[in-house]
C-alpha cells in the first residue's frame, strides 16, 4: 500500500516529525477516500469492536495518569463511546451518494474533508479519543490526535487500540495517527496544517481553533444551571443530580453546576440531598471551600475531578469519607461567588427562589456568564407547559435538558432518543461555536450536491366559463338565475356606455329573472384608486352575491379592484402590486377572492382581453403611481363575448385595441413562458387581426363578421397572455403611455417592429431566465408566425422579414403614424425624461417573460429609434 | 570612575545603583548579559521618546569590564516610600498610584516588544514547571488578545518617584512591552500581594473601577504573571506563585 511506504518519523516530538507524519496521513487518507461504504462499514465496526474491548484498562489508564475521576465511570463512558457511536452510525451511508431524487434531479454526494486535528481533554481523554477516531473512520477521514501532556499516554493508547483494528480490518496504515510529546506550538502546527479542527476543550483551545484559520468544530465552557420546579418529582430530582454530579467526579461538561429550588420544597429538597449522602457546608465551611476551589477567579486544577472527600481535606473541612457532593448554600449569582462558577467537580452551589421566575433570573446570569450556549436543565412536572416553554425560551443555551442527569443527559442517547450521541457538544454563537447540535458523523462531511436542469411545471388557467358568440349575453346571463340562483347583482361600467343604454339589456334580463341590481357608471378612463374605492363603498353598501363588469379595459379593471376591495377591505395595494420574478414564488399573497361575489366580465371593445386575464391596472393619483396588480385571483368567474356589445366602436378604438391584440399575440408566442396551450390559440389570434383588422376599421358596424373574428381574437390573445404574459413590448409601451399620453394599443403600435428586431437576435446580450428557454430562438418564433399567416420566406429570416412587413402594412392600413414625434410628443421633454422612463420600463413585470433580458441602454437605444420612426433595420445591436 | 560606598542607593546580586552628582549609576556585574544592559537602555529611550515622565538615559558604558548605565538623577520620594509612611492615606495614595499607571498605559508603544510574546518566553524558559502546567499557561496566553498600550512590565510603587513639584517619574522600565494593560494590572496587584493581601485588593478594586476594567480580565494573567514571578526564583514567594499557576480552564 502506498501509504506504507513513506518514510514517517516513529515519534512524534518535534515541528518537523509532526509535519512528516502529516503528510504520511494525507497520503493514507487519499487512499481511505476511495474506498467503498461496504470497506468503511467493516472497518468501522473492527474498530469500535476493539475500543468497546478495551475500555476498563483505558479506563484505568486514563485514572491512573490523570489523577482524575473514577474508572468505573470511565468505563462507562468508553463504553458509549465505542457502542453508542457505532449504533448511531452503524448503517448510516457516508460514502458517496447520500439521497438522490430523480424526480427532481438531486443528488447528495458525500466526500471526506481529509486531515481532521483533533484536540483532546484531560477531563474524558479516552472516550474522546474513541468518539473522535471513530468518526473519522466513517467518514473516510484521516485524523491527526493532539493530546494533552496531562492524558498523553491513554489518550495515544486509546487511538491506537482503534488504529490498529482498522488497519487490521483493511483501513491505510497511518490513517490516525498523534503526537507523541504533546506542546503547544505542535498543538498549533496541528490546527494550522489539518483541514479541520474537532476542538473540545476550554475556551483557550477553541479560540486557538478558530484562530488557526482552518473551520473548527469547536465547544465551549458550560455552566449548567438546574432548576427544580415546585412541581417536580424530588426523588427523580434530587438522585438524578446526584447521579450525574457524581458521574466521573463531575468531569462532564454537561454536569450540573448549580441547583436553584423554589422556596416551598426547599426544605424537602435539602433533606433528600443529605439523606443520600451529600453534605450541605456551613457557613465557614463554605468560606474555606471558596478559597479552595477558586484561584484569582480561576479554577483550582487540583480539585478538578476530585471527589467531594477530598476537596473537603484540601479546604481543611470535615466530612464523611462515603460524601458524595459538597453543597454550598449560598445567595450570589454574581461571578464573585466562586460557587456560581463551573468547578469540574462534586461541588455544588445551591440557591433558593421564590418565585418561578426568580428562578429563571438566576439560571439567566449563571449561563451568560458561565456557560453561555452549553445547557440547561429543568426539572419539573410534564404538564407544566406554559413554565417549560418560558425556561426554554429564556436559556441561551444549546441543550435544554428536563428531569435528568443532566451529564448523561447532555451527550444524547442515554436518557432521551432523537439527541446525537456525542462527546463534543456545539455551543452556537452564545459559545463562539460555529455548530449548535451535539458534533456527529455528518459534520466530518463535505456533502457534493448535484442538481440537474429541470423544468418549471407550467400551467393553462382561464375563467371557468367563456362563453362568446354575436347575441349570447341574455343566455349566458341566464345561468346567474336559473342555476347559481344569485339574487343581487351589481354592474360598474362607464358613463358612455351607460348613458348609451348598454346596460340595459343586462337589466332587463336581471329583471326578468328577479335578480336586484344596482349600477355604477362612473369608470373613468384610465380608472384611480379614489375611483374604484368609491365604486366599492356604493358596491359594499349594496351587498351582491355578482358583480357584472361591462366595457373596455378600464371598466373591468376598475371592477376587478373593486371587487377586491369588497372581498377584501384591507387589502394593501403597494403589497398586491410588488413585482414577481415566479408569480408562484411572489412575497404577497394575494386573499382568496370569490367568497362573497361572483365576478362576470363582458368587453366591449376588443383589444385588452381583460375579460380572462389575472390583470389589473389601476392609478394612484395622490402617489402618482400606476399599479400593475396580477394574480390568478383577479381572473374573472365568466367572460361573455358578445358582438352586440362591441358593433358601435370608433375607428380609434378599433385600430388602438385591434393592435394591442396583435402585439399580446406575438409576445405570449415569443415569450420564454410560451407554451404549446398558448401557442395555439395565440397564432390564431395573430391570423385573425391580419385577416379582420382592417375590415373592421374600415367597415365598422357594417361587418359584423369581422367585428366577430376580432371579438374572438382579442379574448385568445388574452387568454394567450394571461398564461404565457408578455414582454418589453408592453413594458416600453406601459411607460409611453403613463409618461406623453399615448394611446395603450398606439404605443404598443409604435415600439413594435423596433422591439420584434431586437428580440429576434441570435447573438442577444443577455437571454431571459427560464429553463424553459434553453437558448435564444426569437428569430424562430417570429418566422413561425410568419408562415402560419401564409406570409412565406425561404428561410427564418426571410420569414421574419415578411411579417415585419406585413406588420407594417397593417399599420398603415389601420392609421397608426410612423413615429411617436408624429403623435404631438415634444421633443426636449422626451428627452428629458428619457432615462427616467426607460428604467422604469426596464423595471416593469412584463420584462421578465421577455426572451431577451433588455439592457437599460438598449431600451434607451429602442425608445430613441421610436421616437423618430428610424427605419427599424437600424436595430442591429 | 570611582565609586563610593556611601554613595550606594541600592544593591542587589546582579548590580549595584549609585548616586553620583546628579546622575544615577546602574553597574552591573559582569555575569549580567551585555544585550540586557543595552536593551534596558534602548527601552527606556523608547519610552522617553513616547513623551512618558521617565528619569532619561545618559549614558551606557563600560567601567573596568562592568557595564553601566546612567540615567538623569531624580529628586523625590518613591510611591513605596509614601505608602509606608502615610498608612493613613493609603486610599489616597493608591488612587494616585492608579492614575499614573492608567496615564502610563495611555501611551502607544510601536518600538517594543508584545506582551504575549515576552510571556511566553518567559513560559518556555520557565524551569521546574511541568510540561501540564506549561500547556496550560501557553495555551492561556495564546487564547489573549494582542493589544498596544504601553505595559511597564513591573509597575510596583518602588518604581515610581514623587517629584516636590508635584508630578512624578517612573523608572525601571526593562520589562516594558507594549501589550495589555490587564497584564500590567495583574502584575502590580501580584507585588502588592507578596507583603500584603488588603493592600493587594483595594488597589485592585480602585483600578478595575478607575480603568473600567473588568476584575476577571485582570484574573485572567495572575496565573501568567505568576509563572514570570517564578523565574525570580525566590523560596519565600513560590508556595503562593504555584498555587496561582496550577489552575484549569473551564470546559
Amino acid at each position: 500500500m502506498a501509504a506504507s511506504e513513506v518514510n514517517a518519523p516513529a515519534i512524534v516530538d518535534s515541528v518537523e516529525a509532526l509535519k512528516a507524519r502529516m503528510d504520511q496521513m494525507r497520503r493514507a487518507q487519499e487512499v481511505f477516500a476511495t474506498y467503498s461504504q461496504e470497506q468503511v462499514d467493516r472497518i468501522f465496526k473492527a474498530a469500535a469492536t476493539a475500543a468497546n474491548k478495551a475500555r476498563v484498562p483505558l479506563a484505568k489508564m486514563a485514572v491512573e495518569e490523570t489523577g482524575m475521576g473514577i474508572v468505573e465511570d470511565k468505563v462507562i463512558k468508553n463504553h458509549y463511546a465505542a457502542e453508542y457511536i457505532f449504533h448511531t452510525y452503524e448503517h448510516t451511508k457516508t460514502c458517496g451518494v447520500l439521497e438522490e431524487d430523480p424526480v427532481y434531479g438531486v443528488k447528495k454526494i458525500a466526500e471526506p474533508l481529509g486531515l481532521i486535528a483533533a484536540v483532546i481533554p484531560t477531563t474524558n481523554p479516552t472516550s474522546t479519543a474513541i468518539f473522535k477516531t471513530l468518526l473519522s473512520l466513517k467518514t473516510r477521514n484521516a485524523i491527526i490526535i493532539s493530546p494533552h501532556p496531562r492524558a498523553k499516554k491513554c489518550t495515544i493508547a486509546a487511538s491506537k487500540v482503534v488504529l490498529d483494528a482498522a488497519v487490521a480490518a483493511g483501513a491505510p496504515e497511518g490513517i490516525i495517527g498523534w503526537i507523541d510529546v504533546p506542546s503547544l506550538d505542535m498543538t498549533n502546527t496541528v490546527m494550522r496544517d489539518a483541514d479541520c479542527i474537532l476542538a473540545t476543550g476550554g475556551p483557550g483551545m477553541v479560540h486557538a481553533a478558530y484562530s488557526s484559520g482552518k473551520p473548527a468544530l469547536g465547544v465551549g465552557a458550560g455552566n449548567v444551571p438546574a432548576i427544580i420546579d415546585s412541581s417536580a418529582d424530588i426523588l427523580l430530582a434530587v438522585n438524578s443530580i446526584i447521579h450525574s454530579k457524581t458521574f466521573d467526579n463531575g468531569m462532564i461538561c454537561a454536569s450540573e453546576q448549580s441547583v436553584t429550588v423554589l422556596e416551598d420544597i426547599y426544605d424537602d429538597v435539602k433533606a433528600e440531598f443529605a439523606r443520600r449522602g451529600c453534605y450541605f457546608l456551613k457557613a465557614d465551611e463554605i468560606q474555606k471551600v471558596r478559597d479552595t476551589i477558586l484561584i484569582n477567579g480561576a479554577l483550582n486544577a487540583k480539585i478538578v475531578g476530585q471527589s467531594a472527600y477530598r476537596i473537603a481535606q484540601l479546604s481543611g473541612v470535615e466530612v464523611p469519607e462515603t460524601t458524595k457532593i459538597l453543597i454550598g448554600e449560598v445567595e450570589s449569582v454574581d461571578i464573585s461567588e466562586a460557587f456560581a462558577h463551573e468547578k469540574l467537580s462534586p461541588v455544588l452551589a445551591m440557591y433558593k427562589a421564590k418565585t418561578f421566575e426568580e428562578a429563571l433570573d438566576k439560571a439567566d446570569r449563571l449561563v451568560r456568564d458561565g456557560g453561555f450556549g452549553h445547557s440547561s436543565s429543568l426539572f419539573i412536572n410534564p404538564n407544566e407547559k406554559e413554565k417549560m416553554a418560558a425556561h426554554a425560551e429564556r436559556m441561551k443555551t444549546c441543550r435544554i435538558i428536563v428531569n435528568t442527569p443532566s451529564s448523561h443527559g447532555g451527550i444524547g442517547d442515554l436518557y432521551n432518543f432523537k439527541l446525537l450521541p456525542s462527546l463534543t457538544l456545539g455551543c452556537g454563537s452564545w459559545g463562539g461555536n460555529s455548530i449548535s447540535h451535539n458534533v456527529g458523523a455528518m459534520d466530518l462531511l463535505n456533502i457534493k450536491t448535484m442538481v440537474e436542469r429541470r423544468e418549471n411545471m407550467l400551467w393553462f388557467r382561464t375563467p371557468e366559463k367563456v362563453y362568446f358568440k354575436k347575441g349570447c349575453m341574455p343566455v349566458a346571463l341566464d345561468e346567474l338565475g336559473t342555476i347559481m340562483h344569485k339574487k343581487r347583482a351589481f354592474i360598474v361600467t362607464d358613463s358612455f356606455l351607460y348613458k348609451n343604454g348598454n346596460t340595459k339589456p343586462i337589466e332587463q334580463k336581471l329583471d326578468e329573472m328577479g335578480i336586484v341590481h344596482a349600477v355604477f357608471s362612473d369608470v373613468q378612463p384610465d380608472p384611480t384608486l379614489k375611483n374604484a374605492q368609491a365604486g366599492a363603498a356604493v358596491m359594499t353598501a349594496f351587498e351582491p352575491d355578482v358583480i357584472i363588469a361591462l366595457g373596455g379595459g378600464s371598466a373591468m379593471d376598475a371592477a376587478k379592484i373593486m371587487w377586491v376591495l369588497y372581498e377584501n377591505p384591507d387589502a394593501n395595494f403597494a403589497d398586491m402590486a410588488m413585482d414577481f420574478m415566479d408569480i408562484r414564488k411572489r412575497i404577497y399573497n394575494y386573499p382568496k377572492m370569490g367568497k362573497k361575489a361572483y365576478f362576470v366580465a363582458i368587453p366591449t371593445s376588443s383589444g385588452t382581453g381583460s375579460e380572462v386575464t389575472p390583470f389589473a391596472v389601476i392609478t394612484d393619483s395622490d402617489a402618482g403611481i400606476k399599479y400593475p396588480l396580477a394574480d390568478y385571483e383577479l381572473l374573472p368567474n365568466m367572460a361573455i363575448v358578445d358582438t352586440d356589445n362591441m358593433m358601435t366602436q370608433p375607428k380609434g378604438l378599433t385600430s388602438a385595441s385591434g393592435i394591442d391584440v396583435m402585439t399580446h399575440a406575438i409576445e405570449a408566442y415569443v415569450s420564454i413562458m410560451a407554451s404549446d396551450y398558448t401557442d395555439g390559440i395565440a397564432l390564431k389570434a395573430t391570423k385573425l387581426v391580419f385577416d379582420y383588422l382592417p375590415r373592421a376599421y374600415e367597415n365598422g358596424a357594417n361587418d359584423v363578421e369581422a367585428r366577430d373574428h376580432m371579438a374572438n381574437a382579442s379574448c385568445l390573445a388574452g387568454m394567450a397572455f394571461a398564461n404565457a404574459f408578455l414582454g418589453v413590448n408592453h413594458s416600453l409601451a406601459h411607460k409611453l403611455g403613463a409618461y406623453h399620453h399615448i394611446a395603450h394599443g398606439v404605443a404598443n403600435a409604435l415600439v413594435l417592429t423596433y422591439v420584434m428586431r431586437y428580440n429576434a437576435s441570435e447573438v442577444p446580450t443577455k437571454m431571459g431566465t427560464f429553463p424553459q428557454y434553453e437558448y435564444p430562438h426569437a428569430l424562430a418564433r417570429y418566422a413561425e408566425i410568419a408562415r402560419y399567416n401564409g406570409l412565406g420566406g425561404k428561410d427564418d429570416r426571410e420569414s421574419f422579414e415578411n411579417l415585419i412587413a406585413a406588420i407594417k402594412k397593417l399599420k398603415k392600413a389601420i392609421g397608426i403614424k410612423d413615429s411617436i414625434k408624429e403623435y404631438g410628443v415634444d421633443e426636449k421633454y422626451f428627452f428629458d425624461t428619457l432615462d427616467e422612463m426607460t428604467e422604469k420600463a426596464f423595471d416593469d413585470q412584463c420584462t421578465g417573460a421577455n426572451p431577451r433580458y433588455p439592457l437599460i441602454s438598449e431600451l434607451k437605444k429602442l425608445y430613441t429609434m421610436a421616437y423618430y420612426g428610424e427605419p427599424d433595420e437600424n436595430v442591429t445591436f | 570612575m570611582e565609586f563610593n560606598e556611601q554613595d550606594i542607593v541600592v544593591k542587589r546580586s546582579y548590580k549595584t545603583v549609585y548616586h553620583v552628582g546628579d546622575e544615577i549609576i546602574k553597574v552591573f556585574e559582569p555575569t549580567h548579559p551585555k544585550v540586557g544592559i543595552f536593551n534596558e537602555a534602548l527601552i527606556t529611550a523608547y519610552v522617553e521618546s513616547y513623551g512618558v515622565s521617565v528619569a532619561p538615559v545618559r549614558y551606557v558604558r563600560c567601567f573596568d569590564g562592568r557595564w553601566a548605565i546612567a540615567l538623569e538623577y531624580v529628586e523625590g520620594i518613591t510611591m513605596a516610600e509614601k505608602l509606608a509612611g502615610e498608612p493613613e492615606n493609603l486610599e489616597e495614595n493608591l488612587e494616585r498610584f492608579v492614575d499614573i499607571q492608567i496615564e502610563v498605559n495611555s501611551f502607544r508603544a510601536p518600538g517594543l516588544r508584545n506582551t504575549v510574546d515576552k510571556r511566553l518566553e518567559e513560559i518556555r524558559g520557565l524551569e521546574g514547571l511541568d510540561a501540564s502546567t506549561r500547556y496550560e499557561l501557553e495555551q492561556r496566553l495564546h487564547g489573549m488578545q494582542r493589544h498596544t498600550k504601553l505595559c511597564h512590565g513591573d509597575f510596583d510603587p518602588s518604581n515610581v518617584i514623587l517629584t516636590p513639584d508635584g508630578g512624578y517619574k517612573v523608572v525601571d522600565w526593562s520589562h516594558a512591552t507594549q501589550g495589555n494593560a490587564g497584564a500590567d494590572a495583574a502584575m502590580s496587584y501580584l507585588r502588592f500581594m507578596l507583603s500584603d493581601k488588603k493592600t493587594a485588593d483595594l488597589y485592585l478594586k480602585i483600578y478595575c473601577k478607575k480603568s473600567d476594567t473588568a476584575i476577571q480580565y485582570v484574573q485572567k494573567w495572575m496565573p501568567i504573571v505568576a509563572a514570570g514571578q517564578l523565574t525570580k526564583k525566590r523560596p519565600e514567594e513560590r508556595a503562593m506563585l504555584e498555587s496561582w499557576v496550577s489552575v484549569a480552564e473551564y470546559q
